[in-house]
């Protein structure tokens, strides 16, 4: 599996980008807030996950997750949770419109 | 300030507190797991740490620069993420002197993690607390005719520490040195990561004076951001600040730069024990895992 995290083909920050764009900001300043975006989608993501584990999958995740394995990660999460992607784009759905909303109120500011 | 600058800060603190909440709500929930994981760090295959990384250091959050680093740092997991969470379970949720049990849990956490023994009280003196709010000192003056145009070794430091300052007065012990010519790195090191505490209140302090000025003089003490886990040797020379200001302690701009701490209405607290250094090995400045 291509990718950064396990996760990654679920990811579309192109509209957090786009938004960002719009403001006047250094290219450091920009980077900074897009990593910042990502830290939030991980933890979204993470925190996803390990609620719908059981305390014994949770150790496996976290040991799939170390290791860098996402074919793996993934694989044990599909066998685990049932409609784990629909969950996944659920939470980050609602994370990218919290986001872009931030966005929408600071370029107002 | 101008209007990009306010509308990046806006964001960045907004999305910074935004994952600080999801943080801590993962470990919260999660605990146990992040405690396995924790305990069985090196008996795992660890490809990146990326994924801990993200999870632990939203403020510093570089996503190119960590995927790239990852396999060049050491194969073992972040321990900040689970000192943080560690010394969450012993802290009070209030800021306020710890009892002598929890001084007891967190020198303990603290002598664990980092390797150097620390302790609340040490040859039978201790402070006024080991856990208070920190502020923002000035520099200090290292020798007679230092200035803030004298004052740094390299244009880096002097850009983002000029602004800060120097004191009018001198530090609690004067200078650091009689002049410039016989100042040594262990100089600049003791003003560059110096703290300030309230030497007056500690137990016993008035009764003999001399003796507990004596032993607070350059004393090392590990200072430790409890919400980042970041950590830093510092070494005490000032007294200070005045209890009226709600303040317990005081730290070097270089101190408060690397703690991730500021003063005025975003202060917060860190703890602060002695280091029992008898043969003074342990260097001054950031602690690494």
């Amino acid at each position: 599996m291509k990718g950064k995290h396990f996760y990654s083909h679920l990811v579309e920050i192109n509209e957090i980008y786009l938004s960002l764009s719009g403001m006047d900001l250094s290219e450091d300043e920009r980077g900074h807030l897009l990593s910042l975006a990502e830290t939030n989608i991980h933890a979204t993501v993470i925190n996803t996950v390990l609620s719908e584990l059981s305390e014994e999958d949770k150790k496996i995740f976290l040991k799939n997750l170390v290791a860098d394995n996402h074919e793996e990660t993934w694989k044990h999460l599909l066998e685990k949770v049932q409609n784990i992607e629909e969950k996944l784009n659920r939470s980050l759905r609602e994370l990218k419109k919290e986001l872009l909303k931030d966005i929408e109120e600071a370029k107002k500011s | 300030m101008p209007a990009k600058s306010f509308q990046y800060k806006l964001l960045a603190e907004k999305w910074t507190n935004r994952h600080r909440s999801l943080q801590t709500e993962i470990f919260e929930k999660h605990q146990d797991a992040f405690k396995w994981l924790a305990d069985n760090s090196k008996q795992l295959a660890v490809g990146s740490l990326a994924s801990i990384f993200l999870l632990a250091s939203p403020a510093a959050a570089k996503i190119s620069v960590l995927s790239t680093t990852s396999t060049q740092v050491s194969q073992t997991i972040d321990r900040k993420v689970f000192l943080v969470y560690d010394l969450r379970n012993v802290l009070p949720s209030d800021v306020r002197p710890l009892t002598s049990d929890e001084e007891k849990n967190v020198s303990e956490i603290l002598t664990r993690d980092f390797g150097i023994p620390v302790s609340a009280e040490l040859d039978g003196k201790k402070l006024n607390t080991t856990y208070g709010i920190i502020g923002l000192e000035q520099h200090l003056p290292r020798f007679p005719g230092d200035n803030i145009f004298t004052h740094f070794n390299n244009n880096a430091d002097t850009q983002q520490y000029w602004a800060y300052g120097m004191t009018q007065g001198l530090g609690a012990w004067g200078y650091f040195t009689d002049s410039s010519g016989t100042l040594t790195q262990k100089d600049i090191d003791r003003e560059k990561y110096y703290i300030a505490v309230q030497t007056f209140l500690a137990p016993g302090f008035d009764s003999n004076p001399k003796e507990y000025t004596d032993f607070f003089k350059y004393r090392k003490m590990l200072v430790v951001n409890p919400q980042n886990g970041k950590a830093i040797v510092a070494d005490i020379a000032d007294a200070g600040p005045s209890p009226w200001t709600g303040k317990q302690l005081g730290g070097s701009p270089e101190v408060m730069s690397y703690l991730e701490r500021v003063d005025g209405s975003q202060r917060g607290p860190v703890l602060y024990f002695f280091i029992d250094d008898p043969n003074d090995t342990i260097p001054l400045g950031p602690v690494s895992y």
